[in-house]
């Protein structure tokens, strides 16, 4: 059995599919990051396989930016929740309702 | 691991790329402002206050220099094309840039006083602004995958800090966070839809993405997927039905000018994006596009004003205002497939009208900016009687609501004019059902916004408090900047469409 | 069989055979060995103190700030390793423009240095 690029694809969507379910599901803001991570990295993993199989470095330096955005991306996130934190404890996004919608 | 060894080997024949100092000099500029204010920041800490807001305006003027003496040189009829193709200095961007700096200077004046004598950082409120506007700038010249990622990522991230600015303020908090998490879900959509069309399409490039899609290459299922998903990750951005949802929230949590900067700049920037790439990159592929962007825009329209009706909070009217006019502006993109030419008039009617609707739409906020200074609140019914003590506010608030319904001889007029008649002009059926759309929904606005300026020129003054409101001369001034904004535009359209009647062409 | 399945089986089978020889070993030596328990010999270990709460008690919030400034200087690395091979192909261009970069990485340390962050209060 040889594994084809198709394979990576199809765990890349897989996974793409538990994050996305998974945000829009949890109410956990720290599993919702956890949840997006896993949506950036099928991300990465959709472009490695694309460039291997496309012979083409555009994929690979996609995931060195996608990598490094992720990064900042969740710092910013985390900091905003610890900036919660410090003023009650166990938020859950449920919580967050002081306003409508 | 072999692979990437091979991978990065394929680079032996190193050449210096051409780099064109003149063409990016407006972003070096912004860039080098900013990492100006950072060390001033760190070298004086608390005494760089007194001078940041000032810095940072004379910053976000600064790099207009370079992008006149390139309008000058003619940018406009010979681009510079830069870095293989992914970044492009034309009219088009020129323009955009242009306005992304001078919304982001009105955004430092609304701010002065509210940042200044609130309780909060204050050096690095204008610090991220700063970086906000530069991947803007950016995202005007991006004319490739990555580049348009980086970009929408340098914009966004600094806006949910914005957003969550008062940090003891639980309401900011919160709207800091929806942000952010609405924002990083719509950004991982949009990246996997491009990981798909690089995929297909083995490039990244948008006009190599174009043409490669005009080839009728790649018509698998992906390429159908990967464009829906870019699209839907940008409506995010744009806040389109039905992913609005989170505009209300931040737009009321987020600090006033904050909210006035989101409304106008992000929502640009997000305009942009989604142009270079429906325009240039799957222009051919209509079949796939025109739907989901019919249904956004359509929707948007309904959504935001019936939802804008039920509102009694004024941010969240002008969120849910917002969200119908997102959906005017995406209405052009609907019949950019049917030929260069329509492609041409579509374009330049959504920069005019992203041109007018900053003018009008921070005035706007900059009125709501000085009620509140008395107020204290947001609720419209904080409005009454705003004529009797404050006639010049109440006259300029109505003129600004005036001009966003629609009004002639108002900016907003030339705008929806410009809309219906880049939908119009293809005569195709797409076209004519989103025009009628739009003129419907152009009636229902009238509903709302005439119901604030009924309650400034008609009802009581609240607890019959007349006490004067203290414009500050920031805000004057952006005030006075805003209306003649939108008042020359509407007497006098040709000062507008001198610069906005630009072309996004493909280079190949 | 493919090699590809061929250089798993090669990993199983070195996985079986560590399992084994630690088990004997270990097995050996528990059959060999006097026990004698005492409490004391029970209690966790936990750098030679006595260990107080339970092991799911919450992390001081200021190792949150030194993860974070960790994380993103951590990732800006991935920038820097591909730099590091070609760096003769890339001359002296590449290595200004690297400075550049880490200029700016720099700037934001210097600042949160400045702002105290880097303090332990």
């Amino acid at each position: 059995m040889e594994l084809t690029t198709t394979w990576y694809l199809v765990l890349g969507a897989i996974i793409f599919a538990i994050g996305a379910s998974g945000l829009m599901i949890r109410r956990n803001p720290l599993v919702m990051f956890m949840c997006v991570e896993l949506m950036l990295n099928a991300v990465n993993l959709t472009f490695v396989a694309f460039g291997r199989e496309l012979d083409d470095l555009g994929g690979q330096v996609s995931v060195f930016f996608v990598l490094v955005v992720a990064a900042a991306e969740v710092v910013i996130g985390l900091a905003i929740i610890v900036a919660i934190m410090r003023h009650r404890s166990g938020a859950t996004a449920d919580d967050l309702s002081v306003l409508r919608g | 691991m072999t692979s990437t060894v091979t991978a990065f080997a394929q680079v032996a024949d190193f050449a210096r790329p051409p780099i064109d100092w003149h063409a990016v000099a407006p972003e070096l500029v912004m860039l080098s402002v900013g990492a100006l204010m950072i060390i001033i920041d760190i070298v004086k800490l608390e005494r760089a206050k007194p001078y940041a807001a000032a810095l940072s305006g004379l910053g976000f003027l600064a790099p207009l220099v370079p992008i006149a003496t390139l309008a000058i040189d003619g940018v406009a009829s010979e681009p510079r094309v830069m870095f293989g193709g992914a970044y492009v200095i034309d009219g088009y961007s020129l323009v955009l840039k242009a306005l992304f700096l001078i919304v982001g200077y009105l955004v430092v004046l609304l701010a002065t006083n509210y940042v200044g004598e609130g309780d909060y950082w204050e050096t690095e409120f204008y610090n991220l602004l700063s970086a906000s506007v530069l991947g803007m700038m950016v995202m005007a010249s991006a004319r490739d995958l990555i580049t348009i990622f980086v970009a929408l990522e340098l914009l966004s991230i600094p806006a949910y800090l914005l957003a969550a600015w008062r940090k003891r303020d639980l309401k900011s908090n919160e709207a800091g966070l929806k942000y952010y998490l609405m924002g990083v879900f719509a950004s991982s959509i949009m990246l996997y839809g491009m990981s798909l069309v690089f995929g297909v399409t083995g490039s990244t490039l948008l006009t190599e993405i174009g043409a490669t899609l005009d080839d009728g290459i790649g018509s698998e299922p992906a390429v159908t997927l990967g464009i829906i998903f870019v699209i839907v990750g940008f409506a995010f951005k744009v806040s389109g039905f039905p992913f609005h949802t989170w505009a209300p929230d931040t737009y009321e949590g987020a600090p006033t000018p904050v909210t006035a900067f989101l409304a106008v700049a992000s929502k640009a920037a997000g305009f942009v994006a989604l142009m270079n790439l429906v325009v240039i990159g799957f222009v051919e592929r209509e079949e796939v596009y025109q739907p989901v962007i019919f249904f956004i825009a359509a929707g948007s329209m309904f959504a935001g004003n019936f939802m804008a009706l039920r509102q009694d909070n004024i941010v969240r009217l002008m969120a849910y205002s917002g969200v119908a006019q997102a959906g005017f502006l995406l209405a052009p993109l609907v019949v950019v497939g049917e030929g260069p030419e329509v492609a041409a008039t579509a374009v330049s009617s959504i920069v005019t009208y992203l041109v007018i609707y900053a003018a009008m739409n921070l005035g706007v906020f900059a009125v709501i900016l000085a009620v509140a200074r008395k107020t204290k609140s947001g609720e419209i019914s904080s409005y009454g009687g705003l004529f009797d003590y404050a006639p010049a506010l109440a006259v300029l608030m109505t003129l600004f609501l005036a001009s966003l319904g629609g009004l002639p001889p108002l900016g907003g007029w030339y705008a929806k004019f410009g809309i219906f008649r880049s939908l119009l002009e293809p005569g195709t059926g797409w076209g004519y059902t989103l025009a009628v759309i739009a003129a419907v929904n152009t009636v229902i606005a009238f509903g709302y916004y005439g119901k604030i300026a009924s309650r400034m020129w008609f009802d009581a003054v609240p607890d019959d408090d007349r006490t004067r409101i203290v414009v500050p001369a920031a805000l004057a001034t952006a005030l006075v900047l805003c209306i003649a904004g939108t008042i020359v535009s509407g007497v006098y359209p040709g000062a507008v469409t001198h610069f906005t009647d630009v072309e996004l062409l493909a280079f190949r | 069989m493919s090699e590809f399945l061929r250089s798993y089986l090669t990993v199983g089978l070195f996985g079986a055979l560590a399992v084994l020889v630690v088990g004997t070993f270990l097995g050996l030596s528990s059959l060999v060995r006097p026990t004698r328990p005492q409490p004391q010999k029970y209690i966790n270990y936990e750098s030679g103190v006595d260990p107080v709460g339970t092991g799911w008690s919450q992390a001081n919030i200021r190792y949150y700030v030194f993860a974070l400034l960790f994380v993103m200087f951590d990732v800006e690395a991935v920038f820097i390793f591909p730099w590091a091979t070609r760096l003769e192909a890339y001359g002296l261009f590449g290595l200004v423009e690297m400075f550049i970069f880490i200029f700016i990485l720099l700037l934001g340390l210097l600042y949160a240095w400045r702002k105290g962050v880097l303090r332990w209060i």
